[in-house]
């Protein structure tokens, strides 16, 4: 039966997952967009052309994303210990989802630089506009929509990871779910969870559209 | 004053294309100067040289005495302000407003707010936009597009206009109108503007010299009415052929006289040069095309005649044609 104490401890599960879902967006963000940048102007035939580095950066963003998140988390116990001084709940989970989503943010943001017509930073270019210029003020402001639409994907794949992270001791919905709805048995907290966690994915990806929308002046 | 020597350029990759094969090329100041040819001619290859957006492989790019080659990177970024440059696809930040837009070179060049706003309000009463400066290039249409383009290019006072197929993406009617701003510019803020096409009708229409490009090289240049009514090169010819000559039935092709292609420039084109051949060499003259141009401002006039005479009579004819100044070819074989 569902009573107050379920609800609360529901509420309070909510409450754990947006903050850390919110939190390592907007770090990885943080991080994953001068990766991202780099990645997309040190390219062949771009403003900032290296291709010894572009290659080594794609490297290390591409392994990253290839390490499953369940392991990624338990490998860097000792560094999350360090950062966070604990390896169990949401603050010490912050940590792991971050490193896990910067490369994943660097690689969609590279995407969306890509997109930027070429023409455009030709023409940047004609009017003497310095590369940090053109990365300023043309690039990222172009790249916007794309930009928004890529860190609301990674907002909802980061709803996923934290769930996950849930299951080793990280809080929120994730550990709700383990500990009451799979381990006690309990299919209605269960069945809860994943209806707020679907709820919860609904709502960041509208509120991403919408953002993206209010940048988008194409047509 | 823009001047080529010997510039050469190869883009290297799969299939090596090698664009400019020793270019020697001066424009002069103050005019409308237009490059012509075909697609792959290196026509965009040798303006983007210019501004060093294609950095020639050999050879020396200079302008107004500075020799662009050899610029560093900040002093070309300097020297870029003072090119302005327009592009087929007009190339606008689409997350900025018309008047953002304008005002971006300003803004690179960081210009002061107030004059921004002075410089921009300007360019957009010089190409007649002054009622878009709110809307974003998303909401315009392609010839407004090209006008927000060029107020652009004009925004840091620029010397030198570069346009690169400026009115390749535009109907008929919008090209005309986007031409006639450019003719405007010219005259009224005395900068050069190099027009690079592969419309002959952009010639015509405003330019005061052109260059003949073929296979990367420069064919021929001269003086717009000079190109037009002598062409030396067979690449100018095969460019004015395809944009003056009609198709004749083949069964005026084949009457056994002699057809005529004449070329009347400047006063001759007033003259009644034809009632005067009538009279004078006795010879019957039968019109089978004809029209008048405008050459920028020059009037320029074609006929197609064919000669309905004896021998003797059809080269009388043509000695007199020449006396008179009038460009003659036997358009026949």
């Amino acid at each position: 039966m569902i009573n107050q104490a379920i609800l609360s401890m529901l509420w309070n599960g909510t409450l754990d997952t947006l903050r850390m879902v919110s939190i390592a967006t907007f770090l990885a963000t943080l991080a994953g967009l001068p990766v991202g940048v780099l990645l997309t102007t040190t390219a062949p035939g771009h403003i900032l052309e290296q291709p010894f580095l572009h290659r080594v950066c794609g490297g290390i963003v591409n392994l990253g994303r290839s390490i499953p998140f369940i392991i990624l988390m338990v490998a860097i116990i000792p560094f999350t210990r360090l950062i966070a001084g604990t390896s169990i709940g949401t603050t010490a989970a912050i940590v792991p989802l971050t490193v896990a989503a910067t490369p994943f943010v660097a690689r969609l943001v590279d995407g969306a630089l890509r997109e930027v017509d070429a023409g455009v930073i030709e023409a940047a270019e004609s009017m003497g506009a310095t590369p940090p210029q053109i990365i300023y003020k043309v690039m990222i402001p172009e790249a916007l929509p794309g930009l928004v639409l890529a860190v609301t994907v990674t907002a909802v794949n980061l709803v996923g990871y934290s769930a996950m992270a849930g299951s080793i001791g990280g809080g929120g919905l994730g550990d709700l779910a383990i500990r009451y709805g799979y381990q006690r048995f309990r299919g209605d907290i269960m069945l809860m969870t994943v209806i707020i966690l679907v709820l919860l994915v609904q709502g960041i990806q509208m509120l991403g559209d919408a953002v993206a929308r209010k940048f988008y002046h194409r047509n | 004053m823009i001047e080529f020597k010997n510039v050469h350029k190869t883009f290297e990759g799969r299939a090596s294309v090698h664009a400019l094969r020793g270019v020697d090329l001066s424009i002069p100041s103050g005019e409308i100067f237009g490059i012509i040819g075909q697609s792959g001619a290196g026509k965009s290859t040798l303006v983007r040289c210019i501004n060093m957006l294609e950095r020639p492989d050999s050879g020396e790019v200079w302008v107004d005495g500075v020799l662009m080659n050899s610029l560093s990177p900040k002093e070309l970024s300097k020297s870029r302000k003072r090119i302005g440059m327009v592009f087929q696809h007009f190339n606008l930040l689409n997350s900025r407003t018309v008047f953002q837009n304008i005002a971006f070179p300003l803004e690179l060049a960081r210009y002061p707010k107030k004059d921004i706003v002075e410089r921009v309000t300007v360019l957009a009463e010089l190409v007649g936009l002054t009622d878009k400066l709110q809307g974003y290039p998303g909401q315009l249409s392609g010839g407004q597009k090209q006008r927000v383009g060029i107020a652009r290019a004009l925004a840091t006072q620029p010397r030198l206009l570069l346009c690169d197929e400026a009115t390749s993406a535009l109907d008929p009617d919008t090209t005309i109108s986007v031409l006639r701003l450019l003719k405007d510019i010219n005259e009224r803020l005395k900068l050069t503007i190099i027009v690079i096409t592969h419309e002959m009708q952009v010639i015509q229409e405003i330019c005061d010299q052109v260059a003949v490009m073929e296979n990367g090289t420069v064919q021929e240049t001269g003086r717009v009415v000079d190109v037009f009514t002598r062409p030396r090169s067979r690449a100018a010819r095969s460019m004015l052929q395809g944009f003056w000559d009609p198709k004749l039935p083949s069964a005026l092709q084949s009457t056994g006289n002699t057809i005529l292609r004449l070329t009347f420039a400047n006063q001759k084109v007033h003259q009644p040069v034809i009632a005067q051949l009538v009279r004078t060499c006795g010879v019957d003259v039968n019109i089978l095309y004809g029209r008048i141009d405008q050459l920028k401002t020059a009037p320029f006039g074609i006929l197609l005649v064919e000669l309905v005479g004896s021998n003797e009579q059809r080269s009388q004819s043509i000695a007199f044609l020449q006396e008179n100044q009038v460009e003659v070819e036997v358009f026949n074989p």
